[in-house]
């Protein structure tokens, strides 16, 4: 009934696979293989990586390295990443050193082995990794990497985000990792709300505006080259473009009115965002830069936040408080077919799934004197109108915003007595703070 | 001369006669005599000279009543009786597992397959002879043919066949848990309980993109059905197919085993 139980279906999985390959012209290979609801995370192995030359500077970039590979495997969702203390002495750094029994069997009990080695060559940091299937002694080579950087702590770091965004896309389906992934999000540190941006997992936190102002609700665009925010001007609450490239921010239309809570097409093409240049806050779409925008909702009431369909991009999740208390709804982004949500509570804060099945929200299910009910997150199942609540630990939960693998939200929580920027894995699990000082809120992930 | 007519003429002379013969008679016995003291001195066969030889043994006098002779007249060797005393009863061997010993007596060849496993893997494992290279072996005769049409959980069989699965074992694998992860048991009518398997099939394209998605045999439960389809619809790709293998699509018979 919920997607949390489905994933964990306690019921026995059972594989059949055969192999077919025809000689006709059209030479196919059969798979045949089944389920009964259970899905396992891979068992994988991630022993550390040797040191590849004597260099007396390898020893920290090595520790660097090993540390974020692991910590990404452990955090992808769909891996089970075995404790190192389960690990055999042995410790291979290449394929010719691996012993695949050991691993194979207990205590490691790993189906797959992530292991290679690096060095510093030169100035450079070399790094050679493999992926080995444990099971499958005939051919365990499932993937092979060579990755070539100038010799820094962060470029440790990069190799290792993108050898586990590699091993994630082999295990996972075709589904790139989230390693190299970006935050945005607002932070007070500095005594202003400016705008920052850190790695998914909290690392390289770094202040992108110095306005010092207020700006609110950062939105990474598709590409990752320019992030929309709405900032307190001198002309009121204005949308601003802040470009990466550049490292400034860039021109933008004014529009009168109150302007927040933008959001990117999936195809960075078009922005929607909530203005009341006409009165009432509603929805309107322009175009990337601003140009030519058009009202999509006319009702009493306000509309605001909205957020698109990355799958289709034909459709707009928002929220409209056209009945009294904010609800949930969809539309076409013409703004016909509109269908509310949820029915009761206070919901706010709308995110759409890459895949575009679930919408991720924060709600008050409870709301009004005499309901001390905690604001959470939940996603829903659009077609089936089916939610699950993804935190219980109290304090104020909001802006809820899914990963590009849909594997993953990070949002802001009051749980720890100040805002605080979270991730969790989507079915609640794995909660994990990241932001630790001043006051961080309205996490936006990246597309990519 | 004149003849003697009287036949019987008793005055024949015979004491000489009789003294030869009584003498002859006298030295005969002396002779037996002369060898048996020679040559017949000690044990004669069959007897002793103190008279206590097998053949002198007297019984006891039934005058003395002594106790008789204790004597089993039962034939122990064929009576069913189980006697008095009881045997003690067997401790019963723990046996630790039921594993069956081998009968001796019964020639069996050794399984060659056992024989490789039980080899450490540290040695690749010889070629072996009738490795037909991939793709030049021409229809292959292996079990799938009888699964094909395997009802039923009885189905764990390993297709010799082709290489795909035996190469990639981990695109298989990512391709069940994909599929697994996008089939939404809530789709179905919530009255069911049971049902059928239903059979898929469909092609991964180079891409990974799934197309041709077929129901090859359905459960009779439409909804069941539906949301197997839909599982696949909802996927955009199972990851590209690995860069060293040569087809250009794979196909995938996949069931969904249903069960509340």
């Amino acid at each position: 009934m919920r997607r949390s139980s489905m994933k964990i279906g306690s019921m026995k999985t059972a594989v059949l696979i055969l192999f077919l390959a025809f000689h006709a012209a059209a030479q196919t290979d059969w798979i045949r293989t089944g389920t009964g609801l259970g899905v396992e995370k891979v068992r994988i192995a991630a022993p550390d990586f040797k040191a590849s030359t004597g260099d007396a500077a390898n020893a920290p970039l090595i520790k660097v390295f090993n540390e974020t590979l692991f910590n990404d495997l452990e955090s992808s969702g769909i891996l089970d990443v075995v404790s190192k203390s389960f690990y055999p002495l042995q410790t291979p750094g290449s394929p010719a050193e691996i012993q695949l029994d050991a691993w194979g069997n207990p205590p490691p009990n790993a189906a797959m082995v992530a292991f290679g080695n690096l060095g510093k060559q030169g100035d450079d940091l070399a790094m050679q990794g493999w992926l080995f299937d444990v099971k499958n002694p005939q051919s365990p080579q499932v993937l092979g990497k060579q990755y070539r950087e100038t010799a820094t702590e962060d470029n440790a770091r990069l190799i290792a985000h993108r050898f586990a965004n590699e091993i994630i896309m082999r295990l996972g389906g075709g589904v790139a990792g989230i390693f190299e992934s970006k935050i945005v999000f607002v932070s007070s540190r500095t005594g202003h709300k400016e705008i920052w941006i850190m790695d998914y997992d909290g690392a390289g936190q770094k202040q992108l505006t110095h306005l010092g102002s207020i700006s609110l609700s950062p939105r990474i665009s598709p590409d990752n080259s320019r992030i929309a925010y709405s900032t307190f001007g001198k002309r009121g609450i204005e949308l601003s473009m802040y470009s990466l490239e550049l490292g400034r921010n860039v021109s933008f239309p004014h529009f009168s009115g109150t302007n927040i809570s933008p959001a990117w097409s999936a195809d960075g093409t078009k922005i929607a965002w909530s203005s009341s240049m006409r009165g009432d806050p509603e929805i309107f779409i322009a175009d990337g830069n601003g140009a030519s925008p058009k009202r999509v909702t006319a009702n009493k009431g306000r509309n605001l936040a909205p957020a698109w369909n990355p799958k289709t991009g034909s459709q707009i999740a928002f929220v409209s408080g056209r009945t009294g208390l904010p609800q949930l709804y969809v539309m076409e982004t013409d703004g016909t077919n509109v269908q509310r949500m949820t029915e009761t509570g206070y919901a706010v804060s709308p995110s759409w799934s890459p895949n575009g099945q679930f919408l991720t929200f924060a709600w008050r299910r409870n709301y009004g004197p005499g309901a001390p009910g905690a604001q959470d997150i939940y996603i829903m199942d659009i077609a089936s109108k089916q939610w699950v609540q993804l935190t219980h630990s109290g304090g104020t939960n909001d802006y809820p915003s899914w990963s590009p693998d849909g594997r993953h939200i990070v949002f802001e929580s009051t749980r720890g007595g100040s805002t605080q920027i979270w991730t969790m894995l989507a079915d609640g699990s794995q909660q994990k703070q990241l932001t630790f000082g001043g006051h961080n809120q309205q996490p936006n992930w990246s597309f990519k | 001369m004149a003849v003697r007519a009287e036949i019987f003429h008793l005055e024949e002379p015979w004491k000489g006669p009789v003294g030869i013969s009584v003498a002859l008679h006298g030295l005969a016995f002396a002779a037996v005599l002369l060898i048996g003291g020679l040559t017949g001195r000690g044990d004669s066969w069959g007897g002793s000279e103190n008279g206590q030889g097998a053949m002198s043994a007297t019984l006891v006098s039934s005058a003395i009543p002594l106790p008789s002779q204790p004597t089993e007249k039962k034939n122990v060797l064929a009576t069913e009786s189980k006697g008095l005393s009881q045997p003690e009863p067997k401790p019963k061997a723990e046996v630790p597992d039921a594993i069956p010993i081998p009968d001796k007596h019964v020639l069996v060849k050794p399984k060659k397959e056992e024989v490789a496993r039980a080899i450490p893997s540290k040695l690749p494992p010889p070629p072996p002879t009738n490795v037909v290279p991939y793709g030049e072996g021409g229809p292959v005769s292996g079990p799938f043919t009888m699964v094909k049409t395997t009802t039923g959980s009885g189905g764990m069989q390993f297709g010799a066949g082709g290489s795909f699965g035996s190469r990639y074992a981990w695109y298989v694998d990512a391709v069940r848990r994909k599929v697994s992860e996008n089939w939404l048991k809530y789709e179905v009518d919530p009255s069911i309980n049971n049902a059928r398997r239903v059979y898929l099939t469909f092609d991964i394209n180079r891409d990974g993109h799934p197309s041709n998605v077929q129901i090859s045999q359905g459960s009779g439960i439409p909804s069941l059905d539906q949301s197997a389809v839909r599982a696949l619809q909802r996927i955009d790709t199972f990851g590209a197919l690995p860069n060293d293998y040569s087809g250009s699509r794979v196909s995938v018979e996949f069931w969904f085993d249903y069960r509340r």
